[in-house]
């Protein structure tokens, strides 16, 4: 950085006027042009495109079909109920994981690479940047679950076939119709997989740390399952966030009953709203004291 | 760095363990609410099988609507002690169908065995003398699943909770396949009394050969077991002794056993 | 302009658990002016630097940039204000070009042309495209200045911006701040290095333990300078000792490592060796300790590691 060849740069003109305040969809169009840049999100997104075409192959080269999970036994000849099979499983762990990938990191990361005070010290205020990564995070976990959803009912349906599925209520459900109810279960799994969004950036503000951002939500998904799973305890489930992600079994029903989905909802908008409130708050009033 | 997460980890189990005390303190105040009720399990179970059973007739080429087998069902948690309430796999029910190639054995039902889980869905097995087995062959001759051997059903946990009425008497069966009488000729006949309504109540009539041997009575809870002492000793010579079960309470076999005496 | 004050802190404290960073401290940096913030590391620049960005929020005391405060203003407090705190950090997964973008579009854009100008100032423009993961210490440094110019402000604020360079990278970091200094910019530097303050500052406030050890201009500081301190090496200590009992003006000891300190004003300092060589010792090496500044500066920081450090290299061999 020789003086000799800079001094033509006046880089600061002190009279010129205020400068122009940043879009509110500035910080948006940042944090997706940073997610974009990162390898982590990519990932992601081919592994829900490409992992269900291999579940779905797998399944149905089985000689028996896994029928200690619902919609198991005729998963293997039929590719809604090998579509709804893989459902379930996905609301195990794998989409609580899914979004926590993104969402658990997406705040811890500055504080991993240290940049809270880089991005701080710029004109857009902490509220507007905590916004900006929450609708990023929830923007990526919609995407993840569509093309996750798209690509196993895709694959069951091509790879297995679209013969008439047996609902839940051993009714007899005409292919089009199936289509759209499987179709219809997954889109229900959206609010809870965002109330996992929401604890994961929870976790991601309070932890300061993208392991515990991305594995904290896992595990406590996986032990929210376990105690819903337990008799005895039942008067806890409609506080569980993982309940709502059995609340599509209504819509395979006959005739079909939604109340699971709108307690499910109920359920995942407090969990999501106590997250967020909780970690912009924590956001607000921390000091940037480290990078 | 390593401290903190150290930190940060004791204080997520903190949280954890709080939350799960918390989830106590919830179950212990609000007590049994589960939503596994009898009613909506014997509703669901009704249906979800009418249907199957008629998906299973028409694979046999056969033509039934699922009205026209007015399914009953009556369901029971692990005995007359326990409520008819919550998962668990240790629910049976009593199911009887109308289906006129399928006659109801004489008690009036077969006994399917249910595993329920919290979340509303249930897997059922039939009795393989009415519903038949894993798999079956269908009029095109492939061998298929048979959609009734085994299910899945799920209910509406806000479904209807007022009790069906639906009541079957308990099925008196005897256990014991030999007779063997001790040294002064004494000996004991084991029976069992299913599940179903009030138990079982009444007499046996014991005989050997064409010698009478006395009645036994009884009258036993339902889901419960017993072995009735013979009125009489065993006769000398006697190689088989017939039991004649006569019910006052419940069902019974329609035809006398008769059992062979062992040790003599 | 002219009367508004670029900086002003009063009265501003903060306490981390039961450590006080920062004690009740009083700082105005005028408009145009370059002011130094100097300290020993640990003595609370760093954490009054970044509840100026509003990194970190006081305790107590109110401090107002460009006229401005957090409480009415929010985030606007920062309009005007570029700077970096401790090393600058970026994201090293984006080129260095891409992070400028990035914190321009948090700015609200940029001049048409200032990044390829400010990567050119710096003299990035040929590594602008690699990503920053890939940048040495310096590199980042350079772009964290380029990344404070971008928002084009009328207060940098720069925290030990030569900290961690290698010597080269320290003199050409220096100039840029000089440059930019002269451009009428204001300019507030932080700093544990009282050479670095002093060739570049107006005025300068110093700070020990949290709370201000001096506050006034470099040239006041000066008057308050003590005496500077010369390492005496010579073929005859014991007679260069005696010879001091004639210079009543002079203090000179026999320090730790055997070398001989003269302490004294310049002029008595001069006569004292004048009579060293009249008297045939021969002088191995004379050399001034620290300078009077910096002298001064560890006496009002209360720093004593820093008292002896500065024994030029080449004397300290003569006597091993």
């Amino acid at each position: 950085m020789s003086a000799a060849t800079t001094t033509a740069a006046a880089p600061v003109d002190a009279t010129r006027a205020p400068r122009q305040r940043p879009g509110a969809l500035a910080p948006l169009r940042w944090e997706v042009r940073k997610l974009r840049a990162q390898w982590r999100g990519k990932a992601v997104l081919v592994g829900a495109l490409v992992l269900p075409v291999i579940v779905v192959v797998v399944l149905h080269g089985q000689s028996r079909p896994p029928k200690d999970t619902l919609f198991g036994r005729f998963a293997t000849v039929n590719g809604f109920a090998l579509a709804l099979l893989v459902l379930g499983f996905a609301a195990q762990w794998v989409l609580p994981l899914l979004t926590a990938v993104v969402a658990g990191d997406i705040f811890a990361s500055e504080d991993q690479h240290g940049t809270w005070k880089t991005v701080l010290t710029r004109s857009t205020s902490r509220g507007r940047l905590f916004w900006a990564k929450t609708l990023t995070a929830a923007g990526f976990a919609v995407v993840v679950l569509v093309v996750l959803a798209a690509s196993t009912i895709a694959s069951s349906v091509l790879i297995v076939g679209h013969q008439p599925l047996i609902g839940l209520s051993g009714q007899t459900i005409p292919a089009t119709e199936a289509l759209r109810l499987v179709a219809l279960a997954w889109a229900t799994m959206l609010p809870p997989m965002l109330g996992f969004t929401c604890l994961a950036i929870l976790l991601s503000v309070w932890s300061r740390n993208p392991a515990v951002g991305i594995a904290a939500p896992v595990v406590i998904g996986m032990v929210m399952q376990l105690v819903g799973a337990l008799g005895g305890v039942e008067a806890l489930r409609p506080f569980l966030l993982t309940t709502p992600f059995e609340a599509w079994h209504g819509l395979l029903a006959a005739p079909h009953f939604t109340g699971p989905l709108t307690d499910g909802l109920l359920t995942s908008a407090v969990w999501c709203l106590m997250c967020l409130g909780a970690a912009y708050v924590l956001l607000r009033r921390r000091d940037i004291t480290g990078g | 760095m390593r401290t903190n997460l150290r930190r940060t980890i004791l204080v997520l189990l903190a949280a954890l363990v709080a939350l799960v005390a918390l989830g106590s303190a919830v179950v212990a105040t609000h007590g049994d609410t589960s939503t596994v009720t009898r009613p909506r399990l014997e509703r669901s179970l009704t249906t979800t099988f009418a249907n199957l059973y008629v998906d299973q007739a028409h694979l046999q080429g056969r033509t039934l609507t699922a009205a026209s087998l007015h399914p009953a069902a009556m369901c029971d948690k692990a005995g007359p002690a326990n409520k008819d309430v919550g998962p668990g796999g240790d629910w049976n029910c009593l199911m009887s169908w109308t289906d006129p190639e399928v006659p109801m054995p004489p008690e009036g039902y077969g006994k399917f065995e249910l595993n329920v889980h919290s979340n509303d869905c249930y897997t059922a097995s039939g009795p393989s003398k009415l519903t038949g087995f894993l798999t079956m062959t269908d009029t095109k001759g492939d061998v298929v699943t048979n959609p009734v051997f085994e299910f899945d059903g799920c209910f509406d946990p806000h479904g209807d909770n007022t009790p069906t009425g639906v009541v079957f008497p308990s099925l008196l069966n005897v256990a014991s396949t030999t007779i063997t009488p001790d040294a002064h000729g004494k000996a004991g006949l084991q029976v069992t009394c299913g599940s179903g309504d009030k138990g079982c109540a009444g007499t046996i009539t014991v005989t050997a050969g064409n010698a009478k041997l006395g009645t036994m009575p009884f009258h036993q809870a339902e889901e419960s077991t017993a072995t009735l002492p013979l009125p009489s000793a065993v006769p000398t010579g006697a190689k088989e002794l017939t039991f004649a079960v006569h019910v006052t309470t419940g069902a019974g076999p329609t035809s006398p056993a008769t059992l062979p005496v062992q040790g003599r | 302009m002219s009367d508004l004050l670029a900086v002003e802190a009063i009265g501003v404290s903060k306490t981390f658990g039961s450590v006080r960073a920062v004690n009740d401290i009083t700082v105005r940096v005028a408009a145009g002016e370059v002011y130094g913030v100097l300290g020993p590391n640990g003595a609370g620049k760093t954490t009054f630097l970044r509840m100026l960005f509003g990194l970190i929020q006081p305790d107590s005391g109110t401090i107002r940039v460009l006229g401005k405060t957090w409480a009415a203003d929010g985030v606007g407090v920062l309009d005007g204000v570029g700077g970096f705190i401790e090393s600058p950090k970026f994201y090293p997964y984006l080129t260095g070009r891409q992070n400028l973008e990035g914190l321009a579009l948090l700015d609200g854009g940029h001049r048409p042309g200032l990044l390829e100008e400010l990567l050119d100032l710096v003299e990035m423009s040929d590594r602008a495209d690699e990503k920053v993961g890939g940048y040495s210490y310096g590199m980042r440094q350079r772009l964290g200045v380029a990344a404070s110019l971008l928002r084009e402000p009328r207060l940098l604020v720069l925290d030990e911006p030569a900290n961690g360079l290698d010597p080269a990278g320290i003199r050409d970091m220096r100039a840029l701040v000089k440059r930019l200094a002269n451009s009428g910019l204001t300019v507030l530097l932080s700093s544990h290095d009282m050479d670095e303050v002093e060739e570049i500052c107006d005025n300068v406030t110093i700070m020990s333990r949290g709370t201000v050890a001096f506050h006034g201009s470099i040239a006041k500081l000066r008057t308050m300078a003590p005496d500077p301190g010369h390492l005496l090496a010579t073929t005859d200590d014991n007679r260069v000792l005696v010879l001091a009992g004639h210079h009543p003006g002079l203090r000179v000891v026999r320090d730790p490592d055997a070398a001989l300190v003269v302490t004294g004003a310049k002029p008595d300092v001069s006569a004292y060796v004048a009579a060293l060589v009249r008297a045939d010792i021969d002088l191995l090496a004379f050399n001034q300790t620290q300078t009077p500044l910096e002298a001064l500066f560890f006496m009002l920081t209360d720093d004593t590691t820093h008292q002896t450090l500065a024994r030029p290299a080449e004397l300290t061999k003569a006597f091993r």
